[in-house]
């Protein structure tokens, strides 16, 4: 365990050495966030509901996702086929490492900086946009909230860890990496409520993960979901957890067996 | 002028070569900007029809001006591909070798690697404005300001990419400042007008 505690302050330190970089990530995410904002506030303005939202809530929601995709989708995983096609895995494959865990501890020093500059910014946002934002006070939604968050997040790194395993197979990494980027920017929730959507694409979407990753955490959120839809959202949530992480291991076995460490 | 158009000419064909080099990556690539262009298709349909904040427009007016975004967007980005390889020619010292080259390396940096790929974006998006916009009555007047202004975003464009390769220079930081350039650019995927009614609103 103390090797990773020492990777998480590692990964840590160096998120924070390049400061301007890490600042002005912060300012695209509060940029798109507030873009997002006042797009649904011109859009519900005067409106007593819209596509099933209150303006209190669809304003709850735009604010809220920007923690919300701190904690599920910040990671470091995306330099894992860079990392295999360059040859530098054969640097963790030599050492006494999990290669999964390593990647967990530097994605918790990932998600722990993220999300404390969100939630930072978020109260900021609140004090001068003055929103009239949602707090949920029921504890059942809350736990909820917090178990779909939790496994959003697992869900999102081993889909990411499987796009970065694309690498063993082909040097061409980025590309997949971008059509899921562009997908998932639509298909997560981040844009709109996917409850906009034509119901027939809205239901189909139930079945594939990308809800799971902000969405379906954020309805649970603002009570709109029963108990009954929280389980089966739950249920589907756990279904792709195991499909994911299943083939992820899969793969890494096999991929291991193929990896030559070229450009060594 | 000549010399910097053979130039670009010999930079561009490079490029190019560089990018087809895997056509699957290639393919991929060109099908996920198809796509977002598509998805954000269906969402401003939604908007437009489900909601009264673009009711000062048509249709086609809502899609035209989507276009014409489009367009400027995939035109700088096809000319000024190079700036986004900025930071790592910065950080790994390779800017060095541009500098000693009898080459004005700001037109290295600028416009050394334009993306071909994204030729293949503009011939349906120019297809596209052309047909929506034949849809539309102009004022010949209006028609020559369009085109002034569209000349004025692509200098806008180009000025705020040789302001990131500045600050690169400066601070080796480029990736994040050219994204808040394309966030901030995005809000122009919708008529604007509707951010301005809120501003009412607000006062």
């Amino acid at each position: 365990m103390g090797k990773y505690w020492q990777v998480i302050k590692n990964s840590w330190s160096e998120s924070t050495a390049y400061r301007l970089n890490f600042i002005l990530w912060r300012v695209r995410r509060v940029v798109n966030l507030l873009l997002v904002y006042f797009l649904w506030h011109a859009v519900t303005a005067g409106k007593n509901t819209l596509f099933g939202y209150n303006e209190s809530q669809i304003l709850t929601y735009v604010l809220l996702s920007n923690v919300v995709t701190s904690f599920i989708l910040a990671t470091k995983t995306l330099d894992i086929g860079d990392e295999i096609n360059s040859g530098n895995l054969t640097n963790y494959l030599l050492k006494p490492i999990n290669y999964f865990s390593l990647w967990w501890a530097k994605d918790a020093a990932d998600k722990a900086l993220n999300v404390f500059f969100s939630i930072l910014e978020v109260v900021l946002l609140i004090f001068f946009l003055k929103p009239q934002f949602i707090l949920q006070t029921n504890v059942l939604f809350l736990l909820f909230f917090t178990l779909s968050m939790g496994l959003g997040m697992i869900l999102y790194f081993y889909l990411s860890v499987l796009l970065g395993f694309i690498g063993f197979y082909s040097p061409e990494v980025w590309a997949p990496r971008f059509v899921f980027f562009v997908i998932s920017q639509f298909f997560i929730g981040s844009l709109f409520p996917l409850d906009i959507l034509p119901k027939w694409l809205y239901l189909s979407l139930q079945a594939l993960p990308f809800p799971y990753l902000l969405f379906f955490p954020l309805k649970i959120y603002l009570g709109q979901l029963n108990v009954q839809e929280i389980s089966i959202g739950i249920a589907i949530s756990l279904v792709w957890i195991i499909i994911l992480k299943e083939t992820a291991v899969r793969v890494w076995n096999k991929g291991l067996l193929d990896y030559s460490a070229q450009g060594r | 002028m000549k010399r910097f158009f053979l130039l670009w000419l010999k930079y561009t064909l490079n490029s190019f070569s560089s990018a087809i080099y895997s056509r699957f990556g290639a393919g991929l690539f060109l099908f996920a900007k198809l796509l977002r262009f598509l998805l954000f298709f269906l969402f401003l349909f939604i908007l437009q029809k489900s909601t009264k904040v673009l009711i000062d427009y048509t249709a086609n007016q809502v899609i035209f001006f989507y276009l014409v975004f489009n367009l400027i967007d995939t035109l700088t980005q096809l000319l000024f591909r190079e700036v986004y390889r900025f930071r790592q020619k910065v950080v790994r010292g390779d800017f060095d070798l541009d500098l000693v080259q009898p080459i004005n390396p700001l037109f290295k940096a600028l416009a050394g690697g334009a993306d071909l790929l994204d030729l293949f974006m503009l011939i349906p998006s120019i297809f596209l404005l052309f047909y929506f916009g034949a849809q539309l009555t102009f004022a010949s007047f209006s028609l020559f300001v369009f085109l002034l202004l569209f000349i004025n975003g692509l200098v806008i464009a180009t000025s705020f990419h040789i302001l990131v390769l500045a600050l690169g220079v400066l601070t080796t930081e480029v990736d994040h400042a050219i994204m808040i350039y394309r966030d901030l650019t995005n809000v122009g995927r919708v008529p604007i007008d509707i951010f301005l009614l809120l501003l009412f609103r607000l006062e």
